[in-house]
């Protein structure tokens, strides 16, 4: 019992009081108004269908995955979906292993609802062979840090893994025509899962009996509002869902107003929301074009500079890269060995946004440093891919950023990592060969 | 001879390697630790009142829970946590708060291979960042040895499933470790304090499993190297940098 009381939240009285006398002023802790969000960050993991979403403290990640079982008996040609929500220990000191706690059954069946019964997952494009075999999609959500708004966060996880998850493509074949085949991601293409439209929940929390509300409210305004209401809407003005168990009686006029306001926000947030995954789309298939491209292609002085402009500082002791995007590991590579660590704004998008005639850098010292480490195999790449493939430009250059920083990679190890271990260095002889060898 | 790895490593050469740390919040120390696609997320809460059943009062007591990335916690994440928890043991000083419970949380945001030892990597910056007080720090490395014989270092999961037999090492890194500024170890030889922890999955010769230890030795001590030094860096600077 005590250990469990340690480990709770305690507010002092004084905390509480300062809250509430604050709001009813309409300022919040945290310096917002009482209509604002706390700034959202949606990233992606490195494969289909896991997102991290931070809501201001709160963080959770979010999980898709699918397998094909039999269908419900009364639906015959619809697949199904389930989320299960993790209320992780790492998340909040009161949070235990084991039996889910009733917030974290509401939680899941409020994220649940806003997606099942508006029908924005297409279901029926799930179904395989009607009465027999369909696609089911576990949804999982990790809660990893508690900063309140929990729903909100988990919801926004929720949708961002769905948009972005490729459910692997089943074709039939074999002899007879009736055997199903699943194919793996590298010989024919995963498809997304059809999403009509995204419900966003909106929490409001109310507070005192001036009935105060705010929006998107931190953990220590949860352990001071009187109740709370959670409504589920999309860009449409369709209301999914709206949830309000208890807690403090709200008059009519106020349930309305906030409605209102949750409509601008759900609004808002599926803006994010849709340019974090399209972003996400554009990188996954520049990531496809390098892996499909393996003759070496065109290189140019030019991208290497803003090679060496997009990326992140990184340690230079032990090779580091940046977890989500691809080109920023690449960049990694080539940063290394020129020994510039410079923060630069995380390059977004794909060849959309890439500009490389706007970055001035210096590409004749980039240019030399490269040749300096590696002495003739780039002019051989060069040459080779002149006749190759003149016509295509942006994709033939990620290419070249990836056999150019292949290269880069063996022979700069042993520089930038202090190697005492000898197989390395007669690594760097044999890499040299390799190169000459292609 | 050569071995081609998929993502056109060496057979010496790790994976690119990021640690965050701080990142979350709630919990007393955080750290994220990324080798290559291999992402996992540890939490460190403690020391809290009370130790459990069975355990000894008159010392700390450490605790892991394991979390997979889906599905239920089934017996391989008893298997992980049971060893985890051994290996951390080991590394902290429990006589420091007696009756006391650490627990450390570990998430599985991704497995591309060498999911325990990046999970060691990860609890051990995350004890660091929560201040708990460790006699020395524990590094991790995976080795495993392929169909023709050839030791591999830090294998991906198609690299996991596919060889004989791999083992998971875990040494520790102490201040002997540790040479002045400016000087390289002769020959990568380390003072050594022996092995912390050490699991192996199929079957291996014993000459093999000394070359999996001579490869992964200076593998550790780098990684060493890189730990000290992003360790270092106070709590005040950016922790969404690397260290």
């Amino acid at each position: 019992m005590e250990q469990r009381l340690a480990t709770s939240l305690i507010m002092t009285v004084n905390e509480k009081k300062f809250i509430e006398s604050a709001l009813l002023s309409d300022i919040r802790v945290d310096g917002r108004r009482p209509f604002d969000y706390r700034t959202l960050t949606i990233t992606f993991g490195s494969e289909d269908g896991s997102s991290e979403v931070q809501l201001g403290q709160t963080q959770v990640i979010g999980f898709v995955t699918s397998q094909l079982v039999q269908p419900y008996i009364d639906r015959p040609n619809e697949g199904s979906f389930a989320i299960y929500t993790e209320f992780s220990p790492m998340a909040d000191p009161s949070f235990e292993t084991g039996r889910p706690t009733e917030f974290a059954i509401e939680l899941g069946r409020i994220v649940d609802r806003g997606l099942r019964e508006s029908r924005a997952i297409d279901t029926e494009s799930l179904c395989v062979i009607a009465g027999k075999l369909v696609w089911s999609i576990r949804i999982d959500l990790h809660i990893i840090d508690n900063g309140g708004n929990l729903v909100d966060a988990a919801n926004i996880a929720a949708l961002a893994a769905l948009s972005t998850f490729r459910r692997p493509e089943c074709t039939f074949g074999g002899e007879d025509g009736q055997q199903l085949i699943i194919h793996p991601p590298d010989v024919m293409e995963p498809l997304p899962l059809i999403i009509h439209h995204f419900p966003i929940a909106v929490t409001f929390g109310f507070i005192g009996k001036e009935n105060i509300v705010v929006i998107d409210p931190t953990h220590y305004e949860e352990s001071v509002i009187g109740g709370s209401m959670t409504a589920t809407l999309n860009t449409n003005g369709d209301i999914c869902a709206i949830q309000k168990a208890g807690g403090d009686g709200v008059p009519q006029s106020v349930i309305m107003q906030c409605l209102r306001i949750a409509s601008v926000k759900a609004a808002d947030i599926t803006t994010k929301i849709k340019n974090a995954v399209e972003s996400y789309n554009t990188q996954r298939s520049l990531r496809k074009i390098k892996r499909h491209d393996p003759s070496p292609v065109v290189i140019c002085g030019d991208h290497d500079d803003d090679v060496a402009k997009h990326h992140m500082e990184r340690l230079n002791l032990g090779s580091d890269e940046s977890n989500d995007m691809e080109i920023g590991r690449k960049l990694n590579e080539n940063d290394k060995m020129d020994k510039r660590h410079s923060i630069a704004k995380g390059s977004g998008g794909g060849p959309a946004s890439w500009d490389p005639y706007s970055r001035g850098v210096d590409a004749d010292a980039l240019r030399a440093s490269l040749g300096s480490r590696v002495a003739t195999p780039p002019a051989i790449y060069k040459e080779e891919s002149r006749q190759v493939k003149p016509n295509e430009t942006k994709s033939s250059k990620q290419s070249s950023l990836h056999e150019v920083t292949k290269i880069e990679l063996e022979t700069s190890q042993p520089k930038s990592l202090k190697d005492a271990v000898k197989p390395k260095h007669k690594r760097r002889n044999k890499s040299t060969s390799n190169a000459f060898a292609h | 001879m050569e071995v081609d790895r998929a993502d056109g490593r060496t057979p010496n050469q790790r994976r690119p390697v990021v640690c965050t740390r701080g990142i979350l919040h709630r919990a007393h120390g955080s750290a994220s630790w990324a080798q290559g696609d291999t992402k996992v997320i540890a939490a460190v809460y403690g020391p809290k009142s009370g130790t459990r059943k069975n355990e000894n009062p008159e010392k700390a007591c450490i605790e892991v829970i394991w979390k997979p990335k889906t599905g239920q916690s089934g017996k391989p994440e008893r298997e992980y946590e049971m060893v985890m928890k051994k290996t951390l043991q080991s590394i902290c000083l429990l006589n420091v708060h007696p009756n006391t419970t650490t627990s450390i949380i570990i998430q599985v945001v991704n497995d591309d291979g060498a999911l325990l030892p990046c999970a060691i990597n990860a609890a051990c910056a995350a004890l660091v960042d929560a201040g708990t007080p460790l006699k020395h720090l524990a590094v991790a490395v995976c080795c495993c040895m392929s169909e023709n014989g050839q030791i591999l270092l830090d294998p991906s999961k198609i690299e996991e499933q596919k060889v004989k037999a791999f083992v998971y090492l875990v040494f520790p890194n102490s201040i002997a470790s540790v040479l002045p500024e400016g000087s390289l170890r002769p020959g990568g030889e380390v003072t050594e304090l022996g092995i912390l922890t050490s699991v192996t999955h199929g079957v291996m010769a014993v000459d093999d499993y000394f070359s999996c230890l001579k490869l992964g030795r200076p593998a550790a001590a780098e990684l060493s190297d890189f730990l000290r030094n992003s360790l270092k860096l106070k709590a005040g600077s950016d922790p969404s940098k690397a260290g």
